[in-house]
């Protein structure tokens, strides 16, 4: 029994994937418009840029901590990347300047939480505040429109046919990462973090180190996701981005990225994304109103996590219970030894 | 130096920033020393001062709500629709509000306590869970969750907006709510096992004391405290709504860390919230006052949030090579 | 001369180390050499010093003074990656593996060199230990035993010249533990040098070579294993002035216990997670002592009893009732309460005052709703002065109190429930001599006003000094009844380290 609860919750990716064939199949039979191909290139493409927060999110979910901040960083990127593109200046040059607004805010994030001992929580609830008004003041808050077309079109841009090039990409850079995290040596170190500090602190893996990288890429990949928001909405208002990283960590436990830190992949998290953004258009499709979407996702998100942490409460105490019984049951050995040992000695 | 000591010099140190704080925008609009401008002002934020009153509770015993936003508007929308849809009588609907807003703590509660669910994503579950709700009691009634609901009778409006004797009357609840819960915290058994849970969670069961119970209570009050918000503020707008209070979350957390309560749990005050919550509140009227817009408020109320928790939790033995100089450098 | 040449040939020489935590002298100048293809055994009491000294090899605390040559040369130890790099491997006793990565995940870990041959290298000395685990499983599926497996593997396939073998076998099984010393063996022909800490003093003469005892961060004695008995392993883990203070007396009332009532306390073939058949009767007035090892399951047991652990079989009675499974707040109305062992983690309210911690257990007795601070100010100053708690005042914070205030702390807190029987585990553990009198003093009193008092205690001289009969746990099962003339010291060590002569009792 223990066996197959394990597999359930280890490869979390297999269901996740059966569970979004299952949504579409059953959303289809009611409503074969929306499986159609055009249409499941549309919710890709929806998806991209929550797949890209999901990915950014993993890695510092993985190192057990968490990141509220991303929806800001989300927005301040949109904003500097809009405000960049209107003044006429390089592609070059926009996506290093983005970058960098993702990168700082993933140290600053990062230095709180491991030297100054911040409770990530804390740390990134603040700085998702700052960022909030920073962007503000940063717009003046206008909204940022009048963007060039190049960069608009580049999200509808479609490559092989009929496959949108963003969506392409976000597979292949998920792939690499995906193949990162659980082939590469240094990979491997952001889990090791998670699942056990102490033992990865033995082994010599730098932990503040390895948690500080994590939440710099979680800044970076927002920012990633800020420029895919400009390119695909065209325009940056005042709330872009706001509860987004609420999505992402929904998308990131719902594809079995646990809590705990040191179980999931950017596999399950990317198809988690998916599932958050299916959910929304699924409701359209099956002309159920909008108004439901926040209590089916909070619904999911709530069911998933809780069944999560009664199934690791379990696995911890039932090891707990083997130690020690062990140790009662060893009598029986022993006592043969111990008859054995003092009989060799006394010859 | 005895806890009690600490805390008082922290709560000094509020009542100064206080105090300078309404010098200073007194000095840019004389308008905002008189009397009746700041006790109104309160109106504004009251929310943030209720609510994080009994979101201390939560966070010393180590846990933290951030669902309290969303329970603001559900409770709004509760009032809104049975007055208007089911036809109570609009004060009947209030104690249901509360109702609602106590099971949603409790909710909150039974999945960190009981599941075993982290605070933090607990409530972010339920965050999403309760403004859903709202959407879709709003949704089902037909009402627009844009315009939402208004025309209440003047009675009800008065809540907020009225006065006895000159002082408004949200400022009489929250003074009300205070020595409610400082009583409740400081003075009795209860609160000393809110303290007790959240300083070893441990020793406090191997005193026979029910932790669990005691942490999901904290969650029922703050869960009914934004209910009661969610009325007060239904009233001073003259509109129920289910996005009520949704971006107040940050404030509320702020206005706990700030007043001197630890965010690790087993320390804090209601005193030092209430302080804090008004410093919180007065510097967005402030803003307000001196002509600048309240967005900028948030870089200042989340640059205060991780100062404050930086100075509490700042010890040198983070800093091992800094250590080891300073170390040095007093032996040499 | 002559010692800088040993230094050089030795692979580990630890010179005169100190280490203090806080005020507390845990290391007070250890001096031990390892030199290639020995084995090591350190062994000592709790408390002794021994995981601290390892800690230090391991690069997790650095010393206060004192030097590290490692192969000769002077090193600091100042990190885990450092020592790992000196080739220094520690398998610690609760394995430390990585829950949810594969068994070939776990050891490859952190290894540079290519995966391909790294594998191949596991493969082969997994075949060569004859140990059948599956390297594609998750570690958390693995059997402690199988992680401890593991663990040892890590060690071994990194080529670590040095490694510390923290009790490798308490959860091993015979066939387990035979096969591990057959590769320890192998390993010392190739020159590895081992520490090998362990309660198991049969296991000393069966693997090591040399043996060395640590007894309050002193190295007592040391040499080769060949030159000991086991006698003489048991005599120099007591303390020095044994004998003189058995005899001093003055502190014990040496009241005897009236047997003739009726038993207070009652066990019927209690069995849970990590005990196994307990039954024993506590009669009003006694001290009954309970000595063991740490995991010898008396914690397990006591915590059992108290609400706070499963019940898997048996019964509890007290004064004749049957408390089996109660709650703990029902359990401690009902007269019985306990002392837990980890002061720290379980015992003490750190960021409160000393009242706050006096009446954790017994507010709901001193009044309804509100709490009546004078009330608890009374208690609190009474015992205060009842057990001459050194502190400021009541209102100091526990956490600045000395560890056997502390202690004196949190035994008033549950005497002050007042309750007919107390269980204290570990009552002395970590404080210093005059606060142990002054415990000793207090459980004597306990005794005269006829609370029964169940006595947990890894300290010998403790139960030979209070005890008015003692039992003796090992391995989760009562092995030993001791009556109060037979308490002897050699007697219980030797019974809780499981080589008791079975004509004795």
């Amino acid at each position: 029994m223990k066996f197959f609860v394990n597999k359930f919750v280890k490869n979390r990716e297999v269901t996740v994937v059966l569970f979004l064939l299952i949504l579409f199949s059953l959303v289809g039979l009611k409503n074969p418009a929306f499986i159609s191909p055009s249409n499941l290139m549309l919710t890709l493409k929806g998806s991209v840029m929550y797949i890209a927060l999901a990915i950014g999110m993993a890695f510092v979910i993985l190192t057990k901590e968490i990141d509220v901040s991303v929806g800001s960083i989300l927005g301040m990127s949109a904003a500097v990347a809009a405000t960049m593109l209107r003044n006429g200046r390089g592609l070059f040059s926009i996506i290093i300047v983005t970058l960098m607004v993702g990168i700082v805010s993933g140290l600053v994030n990062g230095i709180g939480v491991t030297k100054f001992k911040i409770p990530s929580i804390v740390m990134t609830l603040g700085t998702n505040g700052i960022l909030r008004g920073l962007m503000f003041i940063y717009t003046g808050g206008k909204w940022v429109e009048n963007l060039p077309d190049y960069f608009k079109q580049a999200s509808q841009k479609n490559i092989f046919g009929s496959m949108n090039a963003f969506v392409f990409f976000t597979f292949i850079v998920m792939i690499v990462i995906h193949l990162y995290l659980t082939k590469a040596r240094r990979g491997k170190y952001f889990a090791a973090v998670g699942d056990n500090l102490e033992g990865a602190n033995l082994v010599g893996i730098k932990v503040n180190f390895m948690k500080i990288l994590a939440f710099v890429l979680s800044g970076a990949f927002a920012s990633i996701a800020g420029m895919v928001y400009v390119s695909q909405v065209g325009f940056v208002g005042n709330v872009a981005g706001n509860g987004a990283e609420m999505t992402a960590i929904a998308s990131c436990v719902l594809g079995g990225v646990s809590l705990n830190g040191g179980l999931g992949s950017v596999l399950g998290a990317t198809f988690g994304a998916i599932i958050m953004n299916s959910i929304n258009t699924a409701l359209v499709f099956l002309k159920v109103p909008a108004y439901w979407n926040n209590t089916i996702s909070g619904l999911l998100l709530i069911l998933i996590v809780s069944s999560d942490a009664l199934i690791s409460r379990y696995l911890v105490t039932s090891a707990i219970k083997q130690r020690l019984s062990v140790k009662t049951e060893s009598n029986g050995d022993s006592r043969k030894e111990e008859i054995g040992g003092e009989i060799n000695e006394q010859i | 130096m005895s806890r009690f000591k600490k805390l008082l010099r922290w709560e000094a140190a509020l009542v100064v920033l206080l105090a300078l704080q309404i010098v200073v925008f007194g000095m840019i609009n004389p308008r905002f020393l008189r009397l009746n401008v700041l006790l109104y002002s309160v109106n504004d934020f009251v929310s943030i001062s209720i609510i994080s009153l009994f979101v201390t509770f939560v966070i010393i015993t180590g846990g933290i709500d951030i669902s309290v936003g969303s329970i603001i508007g559900l409770s709004s929308v509760v009032v809104g629709i049975l007055w208007k849809m089911a036809g109570f009588n609009i004060f009947a609907t209030i104690p249901v509000a509360l109702l609602v807003g106590a099971l949603s703590g409790a909710i909150n509660g039974f999945l960190v306590a009981y599941v075993g669910v982290q605070a933090m994503v607990a409530t972010l579950g339920t965050m999403l869970l309760y403004s859903g709700f709202s959407l879709v009691i709003m949704g089902i009634s037909g009402s627009s969750a844009f315009e939402g609901i208004s025309g209440m009778p003047l009675a009800f409006l008065n809540i907020a907006n009225g006065n006895v004797f000159g002082i408004p009357n949200p400022f009489i609840i929250f003074a009300a709510l205070i020595i409610i819960s400082y009583i409740l915290l400081h003075k009795t058994k209860y609160g000393r096992y809110v303290f007790l849970v959240g300083i070893n969670k441990n020793a406090a069961r191997y005193s026979g004391i029910d932790h669990k119970l005691v942490t999901l209570s904290t969650y029922i009050l703050s869960g009914t405290s934004a209910a009661l918000a969610g009325v007060i503020l239904t009233s001073y707008l003259g509109s129920s709504r289910p996005d009520l209070g949704a971006e107040l979350t940050l404030s509320i957390v702020t206005a706990v860390v700030l007043g001197g309560t630890l965010i690790t749990g087993g320390s804090g005050g209601v005193i030092g919230t209430a302080l804090a919550s008004v410093i919180v509140g007065i510097l967005r009227f402030g803003l307000q006052m001196a002509g600048i817009s309240s967005q900028y408020i948030s870089v200042g109320v989340g640059l205060l949030l991780i100062i404050a928790v930086a100075i509490k939790g700042l010890s040198l033995s983070n800093f091992p090579r800094l250590r080891k100089l300073l170390e040095r450098a007093i032996r040499n | 001369m002559a010692e800088n040449e040993l230094n050089q040939n030795s692979l580990v020489y630890l010179d005169d180390i100190k280490k203090s935590f806080a005020t507390n002298l845990v290391l007070k100048g250890v001096t031990l050499k390892l030199n290639p293809g020995e084995i090591v055994a350190i062994i000592g009491g709790n408390g002794a010093g021994k995981s601290t000294l390892m800690k230090i090899l391991m690069g997790i605390y650095t010393p206060d003074s004192g030097d590290i040559y490692i192969d000769g040369e002077k090193s600091s130890l100042l990190s885990p990656s450092i020592s790992l790099q000196k080739g220094i491997y520690y398998v610690p006793q609760e394995p430390m593996l990585f829950p949810n990565m594969t068994v070939e995940e776990n050891v490859l870990i952190g290894m540079k060199g290519n995966r391909k041959e790294l594998k191949h290298r596991l493969v082969e000395l997994m075949k060569k230990l004859g140990w059948n685990i599956s390297l594609s499983r998750t570690a958390d599926t693995l059997s402690i035993a199988e992680q401890q497996l593991i663990e040892i593997v890590r060690g071994l396939l990194r080529d670590s010249k040095i490694l510390i073998l923290d009790e490798p076998t308490s959860s091993l099984t015979f066939k387990e533990i035979k096969s591990l010393f057959k590769i320890m063996r192998d390993l010392r022909e190739q020159g590895i040098g081992m520490f090998y800490i362990t309660h198991r003093l049969t296991e000393v003469f069966e693997i090591s070579t040399h043996v060395v005892l640590l007894r309050d961060g002193k190295i007592t004695s040391s040499g080769l294993v060949a030159d000991f008995t086991k006698d003489m392993l048991i005599r120099g883990l007591l303390p020095e002035d044994i004998k003189s203070s058995i005899e001093k007396g003055d502190m014990v009332s040496g009241s005897s216990c009236d047997y003739s009532k009726d038993s207070v306390l009652e066990l019927e073939n209690l069995s849970g997670y990590g005990f196994k058949d307990i039954s024993f009767k506590l009669y009003p007035g006694e001290i009954l002592g309970i000595a063991g090892v740490v995991g010898a399951g008396r914690t397990e047991l006591a915590e059992a009893i108290f609400g706070i652990g499963e019940i898997v079989s048996g019964r509890v009675l007290l004064n004749k009732e049957d408390i089996t499974g109660y709650k703990t707040v029902d359990i401690v109305n009902k007269g019985l309460n306990y002392v837990p062992e980890d002061r720290h983690y379980n015992g003490i309210f750190s960021i409160t005052d000393v009242v706050g911690n006096m009446t954790s257990c017994s507010l709901r007795n001193l009044s309804k709703f509100y709490t009546d601070h004078r009330k608890e100010k009374e208690i609190a100053n009474k015992y205060i002065q009842d057990f001459r708690i050194k502190v400021t005042g009541h209102d100091q914070m526990m956490k600045s109190l000395s560890g056997g205030n502390q202690q004196k702390v949190v035994i008033a807190r549950m005497l002050a429930t007042m309750p007919r029987v107390l269980v204290l585990d570990e009552p002395t553990r970590g404080i210093d001599a005059a606060a142990r009198a002054d415990v000793y003093k207090i459980i004597d009193q306990l005794k005269k006003e006829g609370l029964a008092v169940l006595l947990i205690s890894s300290d010998l001289e403790e139960i030979v000094e209070l005890a008015d009969r003692s039992l003796t746990m090992y391995n989760g099962i009562i092995n030993g009844e001791f009556k109060k003339e037979h308490i002897d010291i050699d007697k219980l060590m030797a019974a809780s380290f499981g080589v008791l002569d079975k004509e004795v009792i």
